[in-house]
């Protein structure tokens, strides 16, 4: 008789461990975000805004509880499917790298309207690249001018020293198409240079490529003819033959959206869009629950855009006038102009 | 005419068990070759410390939707719509080098061809955007198929008149549809006025319907029915591939194709006009491959996009025609694992973790394995084919033998 109490002891204190244990599981877990990152067709080895987006997702990925899935689009046919699977999936953020995905973007967000996007440099669009203004598609922008400042400064101060390579008072820019985002990076440029040294000379030219490295390479090589001796490419991949043109005579260049310090030895400085901050923002925007559409702008201020010295040693006056500079736009004391200065 | 030609190429029936060990011989090189890259490809995966059949699991998945795992929510519907999307307009690609090919030309140009299509559909479905569909379609895909036409012609004219090889004429043709396409949309005249590398869209009427309405409100499958892209352009294709396989093997045209394929001399010698026959074949291949191009502008992008400028499909055709061993249900199949593979791999990749550049391994391997024709032993007799029939020595040899077989049709 008490052998079975016994018993029967023992299997009631087995089910309320087993209710314990499954009360214990069934609590609130803490949810893992969902992240889907779309490259563009330059994929993740483009050592720019691929990459970056990367290194902002690798970041969140140990910062957050987020489980971060990286495609990578072969050619522009990709677009569509790629952030569609992800959408399809319900994850909580869907992240497009770069312009070329807007249209896709503005598609695919119209069809899954509870699912957030984010895009690089774009916003969600419709054939004609009109913003759908989409309330569930986020667009992460870049105050190029600021970029473009911290260069132009270096820019002027070497030429007012007279330190750069044959100092004539002359630097220029060379842009792949008249269209706003390059033309913001050679307003800061122009502006800060100015700035710094109030007699120079800022020439810019403008190769209608962003792709064909020769094209950029004809514009320098005027430039370099008209006593340029800093150049500022502004012109992504065709941008690389301005590297070149200027390593070849001897003369300085500046790199533009990554660090370009190994595309030539003549990249003294580069122009930075931190695409990894701006990814990482959009990401914990997400995981705080405070994802809203629209646009997202990146500047000094919020060290989304900045500068990086490369195959040069800067003389500590102008570092520090550099940091003064710096601390001037972070403090909205100075503001570079979006539009290039007369 | 037509009639006693296809006699000629008839030989006596053979029995339906030796038919079908033939077939099971044909097929057993490029089924071969696909096993083979798989196993390698699967190796490498292997070797490079990821999970092969977890890879293989997201390509089959995201290609084909089967096999998906239960855990990371793949829509196999919305897979397979996709994969549809991407081997449509490998059909007609296909047929553009599979063609020639029997022939005995190398039509390397359907990527140019294809985009001459393109550029032709957009032009036409931009300025006449008012027209309604029943005018304006048959225009765009009539428009696209003409200039595909011309610009294979063109290789095939100097080809009969001055002798000018194909191969070189064909893929410089390729570069200079690639520049055109770059120039119309990058500051050109067809570059809409917003400063982006595209050109306006084509008009309502000149777009080909989709199979599913896009309609917010409709969910198939669990998703909104937009996301389902497949357009009527598949039913084009297909019927590709049905005239393809009748111009071949039920026309006095297919005959002399074949005819001047396998020994030019001997088919002027019978009386065929060989030059005359290796313009029209150019011509047709680049019929197919621009009303790809067009079908692609049509039913799928709606405007031409600087995605245009590293297009690939002309190039994977042709190792889909050599997949296919140049017949139609070849090129069927062939384009259904490429455009498998080309959905697959994203899904591999974001499931997998293993990149998406697996995918051009596995088809280059494929491609390896067949240019090397190192699996003929799977030809030989032990697979059950006759010890007379000698064993093709290279790829284009081994099309030629199909080309001396009776149609598939026939045999049974």
């Amino acid at each position: 008789m008490a052998h079975s109490r016994l018993k029967v002891l023992g299997l009631a204190s087995v089910a309320f461990m087993l209710l314990a244990a499954c009360g214990g599981t069934s609590g609130p877990a803490a949810k893992v975000y969902k992240i889907g990152l779309v490259t563009d067709i330059g994929g993740l080895n483009d050592k720019s805004f691929n990459h970056l987006a990367d290194v902002g997702l690798e970041k969140a990925k140990t910062d957050f509880k987020v489980q971060g899935d990286v495609v990578e689009s072969k050619s522009g046919d990709d677009y569509v499917p790629n952030l569609t699977n992800f959408a399809s999936k319900k994850y909580d953020l869907v992240i497009g790298v770069g312009f070329l995905m807007q249209t896709a973007v503005g598609t695919v967000s119209g069809q899954f309207p509870t699912v957030n996007f984010a895009i690089i440099d774009g916003a969600g669009t419709d054939a004609n690249f009109n913003d759908l203004k989409h309330p569930n598609v986020q667009s992460l922008f870049f105050k190029e001018q600021d970029a473009g400042a911290m260069v132009g400064a270096l820019a002027g101060l070497l030429e007012k020293q007279g330190k750069s390579k044959k100092p004539a008072h002359v630097i220029s820019a060379v842009g792949g198409i008249s269209i706003p985002p390059v033309n913001h990076y050679i307003a800061g440029y122009k502006w800060a240079a100015t700035m710094e040294d109030p007699g120079i000379k800022v020439l810019i030219g403008y190769s209608n490529d962003f792709t064909d490295p020769a094209k950029c390479k004809n514009v320098a090589a005027n430039q370099i003819a008209s006593k340029a001796d800093i150049l500022f490419q502004v012109a992504g991949g065709c941008g690389l033959g301005v590297l070149q043109a200027a390593g070849q005579a001897g003369v300085y260049s500046v790199g533009v959206d990554a660090d370009q310090k190994d595309a030539d030895p003549s990249v003294i400085a580069s122009a930075l869009k931190k695409v990894d901050v701006a990814t990482y923002t959009a990401i914990q925007n997400v995981v705080n629950g405070k994802f809203q559409g629209g646009a997202l702008t990146f500047s000094i201020a919020n060290d989304g855009a900045g500068y990086a010295i490369d195959n040069l040693t800067v003389p500590a006056d102008i570092q520090a006038a550099l940091d003064d500079l710096k601390a001037k736009i972070k403090a909205g004391t100075l503001t570079p102009p979006a539009d290039i200065p007369a | 005419m037509a009639a006693s030609t296809a006699t000629m190429g008839r030989r006596p029936g053979p029995r339906l068990a030796s038919a079908a060990r033939r077939v099971a011989g044909g097929f057993a090189v490029p089924l071969g070759s696909v096993v083979f890259a798989f196993l390698v490809g699967g190796l490498i995966v292997a070797v490079t410390g990821g999970n092969p059949f977890a890879a293989y699991q997201g390509l089959l998945c995201g290609g084909l939707g089967i096999a998906c795992s239960t855990t990371t929510g793949e829509n196999p519907a919305l897979q397979i719509s996709t994969t549809i999307v991407f081997f449509t307009p490998l059909l007609m690609t296909g047929i553009a080098v599979a063609l020639p090919f029997r022939a005995g030309l190398f039509n390397i140009g359907a990527e140019g061809q294809l985009l001459a299509g393109s550029v032709a559909c957009t032009i036409i479905g931009i300025k006449f955007s008012n027209l309604p569909a029943p005018i304006l379609l048959p225009m765009v895909l009539l428009g696209g198929t003409l200039a595909g036409a011309i610009w294979a012609g063109v290789p095939g004219v100097l080809k009969a008149t001055i002798g000018a090889h194909e191969v070189v004429t064909t893929i410089m043709l390729n570069y200079v549809a690639q520049w055109l396409v770059r120039y119309l949309i990058v500051g050109g005249p067809l570059q809409a006025a917003n400063g982006f590398s595209a050109s306006s869209p084509i008009g309502a009427g000149a777009r080909l319907p989709l199979f599913l309405p896009n309609d917010p409100g409709l969910i198939i499958f669990g998703l909104p029915a937009g996301v389902y892209r497949v357009h009527t352009g598949l039913l084009i294709g297909l019927a590709a591939l049905v005239i393809f396989a009748i111009l071949l093997w039920r026309t006095s045209l297919g005959y002399e194709i074949r005819a001047v394929g396998q020994s030019p001399k001997a088919a002027r010698y019978g009386g065929i006009n060989v030059a005359r026959t290796i313009i029209v074949t150019m011509l047709i291949a680049g019929a197919f491959s621009g009303l790809a191009g067009a079908i692609q502008i049509a039913g799928v992008d709606h405007n031409l996009t600087d995605k245009y400028f590293n297009d690939t499909t002309g190039f994977d055709a042709i190792a889909v025609a050599l997949l296919g061993l140049g017949s139609a249900v070849g090129i069927l199949f062939a384009s259904i694992l490429f455009g498998a593979l080309h959905a697959g791999g994203s899904v591999m990749q974001a499931d997998a973790g293993i990149s998406s550049s697996l995918v051009q391994i596995l088809q280059a391997l494929i491609l390896f394995s067949i240019a090397a024709n190192f699996l003929r032993v799977l030809r030989l007799p032990a697979f059950g084919r006759r010890p007379s029939a000698p064993a093709p020595t290279a790829p284009a040899a081994a099309l030629m033998t199909e080309a001396a077989k009776a149609p598939p049709g026939e045999t049974t």
